[in-house]
């Protein structure tokens, strides 16, 4: 079964509300919030344009790699200060106010390090619902990108071209 | 006998006529997101004869000064420096702290202020940024030139191998080579991160070569609610996780002067001391980098305004006062309860023959600020702040003048005392770097987006003016 076409409905950049309006038409015509997404070149709030909240596993992924750069810090402090011992001025191998300052900065680096890791694997990584673009949307446009049936075609152009929308469709535009 | 009544009338008159025009901000003074795509764009990508003459010299003075010099002595070896008994840390070391200072630059303007939602600092995070990045890559080669034995700086690094050496993790040095490793990676990140949608901005903008490179750094970005969240997420974590990476950064260079034994170091407040004065140079910086962008780059006057100065000056003022509280505090208890050595130490600073040197510190870290900023007019005076800048931050290289060879110099043993006179090669080595700066910072103003457009547009759009009274007052909705 072929896949219903991808549309965009462009809304210039101070038209919020009536992007916030048109989403709610396309979920009256039956469309729904996953075969729907909202490209800005601003980032709003899913509040504002009352759209399902996103999500991202950016933070687990940054805890994740705080605890590699905390367990790393330590094997290389106490492990391997057992293996090469280096006794300076009668000091302990390990002693805990000179252990902070290393776990500190490789926790850091393992959190920021990861933190940056999740966000490149998140975006390179293929991701659902309709996928199309268009270059007005970094000149501040709002876009509605959505896959519609062919027998709505008309009440949703209706709908759209009613609150101002420019419509682009079958878009099949990549970044 | 009756009291003289002043015209309520007239009062009001007299307030109107001194409000401000709201358009003078730039949160209040919105154009269409396509107009000023098209500004930075331009900006970016206009290029004059006179640009390549100045990239060429500077490329040039980095390969005579910088490498040529360093690469001679290390040729020919470290005695070619001034460096030698007593005074062993110089030139290299002083500017190595120099740079690492200017270097906290960014993390301040952009991730405090980011946290504490100070608006003014939408326009120029990026600039602050950049500086961070490229003060720390010109100051992550002074304690490689400071070696000597360059060839050998991997024995730095911890791995199992044949020698049987193992850096001590109990020294602050190697403290300090994890710190600048972490800050220099995770600012350059940070850097990066807010940069995605303007490059996807540019990428939409470009052809050739700068289309293929925009669309690589883009990394696909089309701006759903999805790109959205993880990058708004990742900035909020790199903000608050950088602040205190910025704080252990200039700490940890402060105890490689503190955990010695030299008098004039050994200081519980050397830390504090540090990282106040570091963000004291690194906002000067951002004030100089921020004229000269001013004046060099087209358009860029309409996203750099002299409110944007006058805020800057604010913070120097604050910092300026509270740097001189740290000095006097460790000036004050080292004079009183210091032992013989520690007094005259003082004393040679304030009259020995460098003692110029302290007095310049003083005079361009406390009377030159203290006389000037607070001054709104003069704050919103371009040229005026920006000389002021420069005076900080050479008031700065005179304060880690005075606590390193100068200190050095005049010890426990009298017959040890000894001057330090920096040699060509050091002082060409420390231009080369200043001069690395610049070109890098050049070569980047014309490669990616200086201004964070989508951050101004932000900050544009939620900022309204609402009628309060008799007056119309700046008021700023979250939009997040």
């Amino acid at each position: 079964m072929p896949e219903d076409p991808v549309h965009i409905a462009l809304f210039e950049e101070d038209r919020i509300d009536h992007a916030a309006e048109a989403l709610d038409r396309l979920r009256a015509l039956g469309i729904r919030d996953k075969d729907m997404s909202v490209l800005s070149g601003v980032p709003y709030s899913d509040k504002i344009l009352g759209r399902p909240m996103a999500w991202t596993r950016v933070p687990i992924i940054a805890l994740a790699g705080a605890g590699v750069g905390f367990a790393a810090s330590l094997a290389l402090i106490l492990i391997a200060n057992r293996q090469y011992p280096l006794v300076v001025g009668g000091f302990p191998y390990v002693a805990i106010p000179t252990i902070i300052p290393v776990t500190f900065e490789l926790t850091m680096l393992g959190l920021l390090i990861s933190t940056f890791l999740g966000v490149f694997v998140e975006m390179i990584s293929p991701t659902y619902g309709p996928k199309a673009y268009h270059p007005k949307i970094s000149d501040g446009y709002i876009g509605i990108v959505f896959t519609c049936p062919p027998k709505l075609d008309q009440p949703m152009h209706a709908a759209l071209t009613e609150l101002g929308a420019e419509l682009v469709h079958q878009s099949e535009v990549q970044p | 006998m009756a009291a003289e009544v002043k015209p309520y009338q007239r009062v009001y008159k007299q307030s109107e006529a001194e409000e401000e025009d709201p358009r003078q901000h730039l949160m209040l003074d919105p154009r269409p997101r396509e107009e000023m795509n098209h500004m930075v764009m331009e900006a970016m990508t206009t290029t004059s004869r006179r640009y390549w003459i100045i990239v060429g010299a500077l490329a040039v003075a980095v390969a005579v000064l910088l490498f040529g010099a360093w690469g001679n002595m290390i040729f020919t070896g470290m005695g070619m420096a001034g460096i030698r008994r007593p005074v062993f840390w110089g030139v290299f070391i002083v500017t190595f702290v120099f740079w690492i200072g200017i270097s906290h630059a960014g993390t301040f303007v952009s991730a405090i202020l980011r946290v504490f939602k100070a608006e003014f600092r939408r326009p120029f995070t990026r600039a602050a940024e950049l500086m961070t990045t490229f003060g720390l890559a010109a100051g992550a080669l002074y304690p490689l030139i400071h070696l000597g034995r360059v060839w050998v700086f991997y024995w730095m690094i911890p791995y199992p191998n044949s020698r049987w050496l193992w850096p001590n993790f109990r020294s602050a040095l190697v403290w300090d080579f994890l710190a600048i490793t972490t800050y220099l990676l995770s600012s350059t990140i940070y850097l990066y991160l807010p940069l995605i949608p303007d490059v996807a901005m540019a990428r939409d903008r470009s052809t050739g070569w700068r289309h293929t490179l925009y669309k690589l750094l883009a990394l696909g970005f089309r701006g759903t609610e999805a790109e959205w969240t993880r990058i708004r997420k990742a900035i909020n974590i790199f903000a608050f996780a950088i602040i205190p990476v910025m704080f252990s950064v200039h700490t940890i260079v402060s105890w490689d002067f503190a955990s010695t034994k030299v008098v004039g170091w050994q200081s519980t407040i050397f830390g504090p001391y540090f990282i106040i004065g570091a963000i004291l140079s690194g906002v000067s910086a951002v004030i100089t980098i921020l004229f000269v962008l001013r004046y060099t780059l087209k358009n860029m006057d309409y996203f750099i305004r002299e409110e944007h100065f006058d805020a800057l000056g604010l913070l120097v003022l604050i910092f300026s006062m509270a740097w001189a509280y740290f000095f006097y505090n460790e000036y004050l208890l080292h004079w009183y309860g210091g032992g013989t050595v520690l007094k005259q130490l003082l004393t040679l600073h304030a009259s020995g023959p460098s003692a110029w040197v302290w007095y310049l510190m003083l005079a361009c870290n406390v009377a030159v600020p203290w006389l000037t900023l607070w001054n709104k007019k003069l704050r919103r005076t371009p040229w005026a702040i920006f000389i002021v800048s420069i005076l900080i931050n050479v008031g700065m290289y005179a304060e880690r003048y005075t606590i390193i060879p100068l200190t050095l110099g005049h010890q426990r043993f009298p017959f040890d005392w000894g001057e330090y006179t920096p040699r060509l090669t050091e002082i060409s080595i420390a231009l080369g770097t200043l001069c690395l700066f610049v070109l890098l910072y050049l070569l980047a103003s014309r490669l990616i987006p200086l201004i964070p457009v989508w951050e101004v547009q932000e900050g544009q759009e939620s900022h309204r003016l609402r009628k309060v009274g008799k007056t119309q007052v700046p008021s700023v909705s979250e939009l997040e």
